[in-house]
């Protein structure tokens, strides 16, 4: 536990120098520690990760072999499957982000107007979020049941048609977008509740006077200040979605066949599955590539917000 | 906001809430109502909502799968990795907040991390903690696979940026004056920090303490990857249901409502402080 000498190591030096020590090596020492775990146990793996990228490796032949060169990058790019994952990995992506913004936004307007019992309804519906999906996504599988699952008896109650929820490879998908609607919808609600009500009063005081219509002060007032937590919410939903690996696990396993199969769990079935720890790891790289190359995108204008507050102060 | 209040829309707009209730709540609702069911109430259609409650399920899970075994593994490894997080972040996130150290390319890149998904490394986490398990430190520390120690650093290392990303906002939020005065009277950085920050901070530092822990219980994929048996914690438990001869919903349901118990409780005490803190001080209030 490198962590726990570097804590110990670091505190004994600050004591020990207190009286010349400048600004810039006290705040270096303390961010010491925490920034070696990572680039000790993010980086390394990573590092990892790339060299055997470039290698013969499958675990059931021999373990990590000789040099192949550029040969699993070239395979990403013929591979359909690689495709096929990333493309319904986007298709999840979209529609339950999309969902899960414009229902939660909805969701905090009405809340926002509630005049009793606003605190009481904020309890019950961060519930979702308090749960693991590995945990509720299992008893998610018993609702969805075709024979003793609730959700088709309360459709079929109302005469609706009661789909095979897991095991139409026409619906599953949609299925598991439903369930990660449930789980983090919540969370978008909250946010943006909480950013209403932090909402200054002035301008809109001063619209009311000037008539505005309610239409005009939504547009040009409300959505524009609430754009910076919007935002956030946003990019921190898009990274989950990206990533999303419990969810499939449990309610599909990537199937049926191989239609929900995303991103990170064809990775899996490539690495832990068929033992190809090669091509996992040359995807895996593919993988965070894109990932950075959004982040640098979708971070900057986060960081700014961290950095100028940094300087104002 | 005043808003013209007519009660055609008052009824819309509370009928609405009632239904985003019955969406959120409902899958739980239901989850515990199963957990108490008997047998012959669970595989049944139509589903049965009156019916005499009993714990067997409970004890299935408890006493025939030792699921409390999972609990307290969990227990064990979020509450330690916890306090690693929180006092590494702490320290790192003081530096950011205050002296800005690496003029903002060192906090882009912690948190640029936090992109990488889990599954990216954790092949090469499985490799390399299959090797250090073997040596006599790796085993002297719990490092190896189906270890405690293997599953603290994994959840350390993972939780550390988004830890200091939140952190670094509340300690934002303390004003630097009172350091200033406090230096002035002869504190070192050390003790300002110690005696005049972190005790200012300390509601902060909890919530970020809150999150890492629900982050931590909740954990899947490292926990199903890295352990086996002896490290496995609620959320790999649960899926030591699945029989030969199907799923025992009713044991499921069980254990699942005890896996989720302890984190529904303290989101429910924790949540007002919660909502400040998603939001990273970019709502004041």
């Amino acid at each position: 536990m490198a962590n726990v000498l570097g804590v110990s190591h670091a505190s004994d030096m600050v004591v020990r120098s207190k009286a010349g020590m400048s600004d810039r090596t006290f705040s270096i020492l303390l961010v010491a520690p925490a920034l070696a775990v990572i680039l000790v146990f993010a980086i390394l793996p990573l590092v990892y990760a790339l060299d055997v990228s470039f290698r013969f490796a499958d675990l059931t032949r021999g373990g990590i072999r000789e040099y192949v060169g550029l040969d699993n990058y070239r395979r990403v790019f013929s591979d359909s499957n690689f495709w096929t994952a990333g493309w319904i990995t986007l298709k999840f992506t979209v529609v339950a982000v999309t969902l899960q913004m414009t229902l939660g936004v909805g969701i905090a307007f009405l809340l926002h107007g509630m005049t009793v019992g606003k605190g009481l309804v904020r309890s019950l519906i961060i519930l979702p979020l308090a749960t693991s999906a590995a945990v509720t996504g299992l008893f998610w599988r018993y609702l969805y049941d075709t024979q003793f699952g609730v959700l088709n008896w309360i459709l079929g109650s109302f005469g609706l048609p009661e789909p095979n929820w897991l095991g139409d490879y026409t619906i599953a998908l949609w299925s598991v977008v439903i369930f990660d609607v449930w789980q983090w919808t919540p969370f978008v609600a909250l946010i943006a509740l909480a950013g209403l009500q932090a909402l200054p009063r002035e301008p809109f005081e001063a619209a009311e006077l000037d008539g505005a219509s309610s239409w005009r002060v939504l547009r040009t007032l409300t959505f524009p200040l609430l754009k910076p937590v919007l935002f956030l919410v946003l990019v921190l939903r898009t990274i989950d979605c990206v990533r999303l690996y419990d969810a499939v696990a449990v309610l599909t396993r990537g199937g049926p066949g191989t239609s929900t199969e995303t991103m990170t769990f064809y990775l899996y079935r490539t690495g832990l599955k068929l033992f190809r720890m090669d091509y996992a790891s040359t995807m895996a790289i593919f993988f965070l590539y894109v990932m950075l190359v959004a982040a640098i995108f979708a971070l900057t204008p986060l960081l700014k917000q961290f950095t100028d507050r940094a300087k104002e102060a | 906001m005043h808003e013209k209040r007519s009660l055609p829309l008052e009824v819309l707009r509370y009928g609405l809430i009632v239904l985003v209730i019955g969406f959120f709540v409902f899958p739980i609702f239901w989850m515990v109502l199963t957990s108490l069911k008997p047998d012959d109430a669970i595989m049944v259609s139509p589903p049965r909502f009156l019916f005499t409650p009993t714990l067997e399920n409970y004890r299935h899970a408890i006493e025939d799968k030792n699921f409390l075994f999972y609990i307290r593994n969990t227990l064990i490894i979020s509450v330690i990795s916890t306090v690693f997080v929180v006092i590494l972040g702490s320290l790192a996130a003081y530096s950011f907040a205050r002296y800005n150290v690496g003029d903002g390319h060192l906090l882009f890149f912690i948190l640029s991390t936090k992109m990488m998904p889990a599954i990216a490394v954790i092949l090469p986490f499985f490799l390399i903690f299959r090797e250090v398990g073997k040596t006599g430190f790796g085993q002297f520390m719990h490092l190896g696979l189906d270890q405690h120690g293997a599953l603290i650093l994994s959840y350390v290392v993972f939780n550390l940026p988004f830890a200091i990303w939140l952190l670094v906002s509340f300690f934002q939020d303390i004003p630097r004056e009172l350091e200033h005065s406090a230096r002035l009277d002869g504190l070192s950085r050390l003790k300002v920090l110690r005696k005049v920050t972190l005790p200012l901070a300390a509601p902060g530092i909890a919530v970020t303490a809150v999150f890492t822990l629900i982050f931590c219980w909740n954990e899947f994929l490292f926990a199903y990857i890295l352990t086996r048996k002896t490290a496995s914690t609620v959320t790999v438990g649960v899926e030591s249901f699945f029989t030969l001869q199907g799923i025992l919903w009713g044991p499921v349901a069980a254990a699942a409502t005890i896996a989720v118990a302890p984190m529904l409780v303290f989101v429910l005490a924790m949540q007002r402080y919660m909502v400040r803190g998603l939001t990273f001080g970019a709502v004041r209030g």
